[in-house]
């Protein structure tokens, strides 16, 4: 696209030039780190599944970068978008899907499963929609210690038919707490297609049963998606209570690697690919001038060269010690000796 | 309509003498006040529809025609109550009538009864259930996923909400943001309707049309039936948070007042028609009442019978052998 006169417009919704950059760089650090992930799964070097945010990755980045220091994010299995805007490492993330005993919960806990309430945010627990309450009173004790932070949690579409949703969401909305909700409606949970999930046209539409605004928003578009996030985190922030916010997107990449997503018609997951949002994102930046294709250029290859340093640092790095198993799990015995588990 | 109103009431009239005279093992649960909610709604059920009641539902099993004896035995655990002294209240099943015998814990009854329509639309009956359901109750994940399925589904099913304004102490206002839980409809792509759930007329209608929806293939709705329980959440709660103020108003909102006024109004029927059968429901009380008030509790050596196949009965103070 061409590099030339610079449009005399301002980004939107208050971000700097450097603000477009930096997401820019969110974006492109996590779908490459996910690459990098899938290929150290096809060299059974993960243990466990890999779930890729291919294709929602705008979403996630945009949502959480609207947030500030001090309020937390509850992120979900695609949100690791969200948790590297926070500060999360790429060594981390890589120690964790290798359940390196190295790694945040040195080998105990899978992918992104992992604290760190400094950078602030949680760890998830995977049955989609515990989130809810669970932020639910993060937010309560915001508000009940006069501080002004925000809670953002995400979910999936599925989730909102659970039960832990509706009870953690209603009593959120009752108590008017700092509270965003993110759905991310990718079309599938798992393979149950939205339709064969609830009856309502738009999944923002369940936001009137709780008494508070929802908001549909094209997940796809990052600048968007900031926006809406934005303006919901500050609402919150001034006590104006919770969130729905719906951000429709697309997994191209199926529930996880091991998902051959045989439900999703080849055309349906090409015609999202012409709706990426790392694509459209980079289109919007040139167009608008706001920023040069060798920048964009440039971040690719740090992202590239932080990937290879991150995984050099930690492919070699040990697996958890046998012996180690029970150490954090019981107080005594805090160690345990080799297939301790046949006495039991 | 008028029968089975009075009737309700007056039982839970001789069920709160018992009460005070220590004569009940466990609560009373009165649905003073909402009488029409319950009576007006199973009324227009059809014969091999099944309902869903909940603790203030008593109502709406006698119109099914659970009979006051039954009740009788199972408020005071009697051993020939419907559950053989084991449950207590209405809750007790009788799949002949047309009624389930309902779980505590609110709300859970909905995934149950979703269960219950599936069966009816996998096997292409024309019949529908009718789930009762408090205010409070909306509030909760089982509620939530018991709907969502049965919206999705399109499955043969009308839930109504009483909204009698507490769950126990809570009232509506803290326990959800919207005023007209009509509205919660709206998050589950169905069709929402708040109907004046003392006028027990405007309940039948409302139910009806449900009803017949549901049972022509045209999927869920909610009702919400706005009334009002003018004795608290039982006999042991003392209501100190329900103001005297809003009680005597909506006592002069009485379903079984207002009704009466109706229908005499009208000329729909006359007082002495009307007496005549307050006269009948006395009597059937007192019939009731005598034939099981001397019945004796069960047997403690049966304390195991239908609980486990082996041993199917247990002697005395078996536990004390564990």
């Amino acid at each position: 696209m061409a590099t030339g006169a610079a449009r005399s417009a301002a980004p939107p919704a208050g971000l700097s030039r450097d603000d477009l950059l930096k997401i820019y760089y969110y974006l492109r650090l996590t779908r490459s780190l996910e690459e990098r992930l899938v290929n150290l799964y096809r060299q059974t070097k993960v243990i466990g599944g890999l779930y890729r945010s291919l294709g929602q990755e705008g979403e996630s980045v945009a949502s959480a970068y609207a947030l500030r220091d001090g309020d937390i994010l509850s992120p979900l299995i695609r949100n690791l978008g969200a948790m590297l805007v926070r500060g999360a490492k790429p060594v981390e993330v890589l120690r964790q899907y290798m359940a390196k005993a190295t790694g945040p919960t040195a080998g105990r806990e899978m992918n992104v499963h992992f604290n760190d309430l400094r950078l602030g945010y949680l760890g998830q627990i995977s049955h989609l929609g515990d989130m809810v309450p669970v932020m639910s009173g993060m937010a309560l004790s915001f508000k009940m210690r006069k501080e002004r932070r925000v809670g953002l949690v995400y979910l999936g579409d599925g989730a909102t038919s659970t039960g832990a949703f509706h009870e953690g969401l209603n009593f959120a909305a009752v108590q008017r707490l700092p509270l965003v909700v993110i759905v991310e409606h990718n079309g599938y949970a798992y393979s149950t297609p939205t339709s064969q999930q609830t009856a309502v046209a738009r999944l923002a539409d369940k936001a009137k049963a709780y008494g508070i605004p929802g908001v549909t928003v094209d997940g796809n578009d990052v600048l968007a998606t900031y926006e809406v996030a934005r303006e919901a985190i500050e609402r919150a922030r001034n006590g104006s209570g919770v969130t729905l916010i719906e951000a429709v997107t697309y997994r191209r990449a199926g529930h996880a690697e091991h998902d051959d997503q045989r439900y999703q018609p080849k055309d349906e997951i090409a015609e999202w690919e012409r709706r990426d949002p790392v694509t459209r994102y980079v289109d919007r930046l040139l167009a608008d001038g706001w920023a040069r294709q060798r920048e964009l250029t440039d971040i690719d290859q740090r992202v590239i060269s932080q990937l290879d340093q991150a995984v050099a640092e930690c492919e070699n790095d040990p697996l958890p010690d046998g012996a180690s198993a029970l150490a954090s799990v019981y107080r005594t015995p805090s160690s345990a000796e080799p297939l301790w588990y046949r006495r039991v | 309509m008028y029968y089975f109103m009075r009737l309700t009431r007056s039982l839970e009239e001789r069920l709160v003498a018992w009460y005070r005279q220590g004569r009940i093992p466990g609560g009373v649960f009165r649905s003073l006040g909402q009488e029409a909610a319950a009576v007006g709604s199973a009324y227009a059920l059809g014969p091999d529809d099944v309902c869903s009641p909940v603790i203030r539902d008593l109502g709406s099993m006698l119109v099914r025609g659970a009979k006051p004896p039954q009740v009788f035995r199972q408020y005071q655990g009697k051993a020939g109550s419907p559950t053989r002294g084991r449950d207590l209240h209405v809750m007790f099943s009788d799949l002949g009538r047309g009624y389930l015998g309902h779980i505590a814990p609110l709300g859970v009854m909905l995934p149950v009864i979703a269960g219950v329509a599936l069966s009816f639309k996998l096997n292409r009956e024309p019949r529908v259930v009718l789930a009762y359901s408090g205010d409070g109750a909306t509030s909760t994940g089982a509620f939530h996923e018991g709907l969502n399925f049965a919206s999705v589904q399109r499955l043969p099913l009308v839930v109504l909400v009483e909204n009698n304004g507490f769950a126990y102490s809570t009232p509506t206002g803290s326990e959800t943001v919207i005023e007209h839980l009509s509205d919660k409809a709206a998050g589950y792509g169905i069709p929402g309707v708040s109907v004046d759930g003392n006028d027990v007329l405007e309940v039948h209608q409302v139910t009806r049309a449900a009803l017949e929806k549901a049972r022509s293939g045209n999927g869920v709705t909610l009702i919400e039936a706005v009334t009002y329980r003018r004795a608290g959440h039982a006999e042991h709660d003392d209501q100190r948070y329900q103001s005297k103020d809003e009680i005597a108003e909506w006592e002069r909102r009485d379903p079984v007042t207002r009704y009466v006024d109706r229908l005499v109004t009208e000329g729909w029927a006359d007082p002495g028609k009307l007496a005549d059968l307050d006269h009948r429901v006395t009597s059937e009380l007192d019939q009731a009442v005598a034939a099981c008030e001397n019945d004796p509790l069960p047997d403690p050596g049966t304390a195991l019978t239908d609980v486990y196949a082996n041993p199917a009965t247990a002697e005395p103070l078996w536990y004390r052998s564990i």
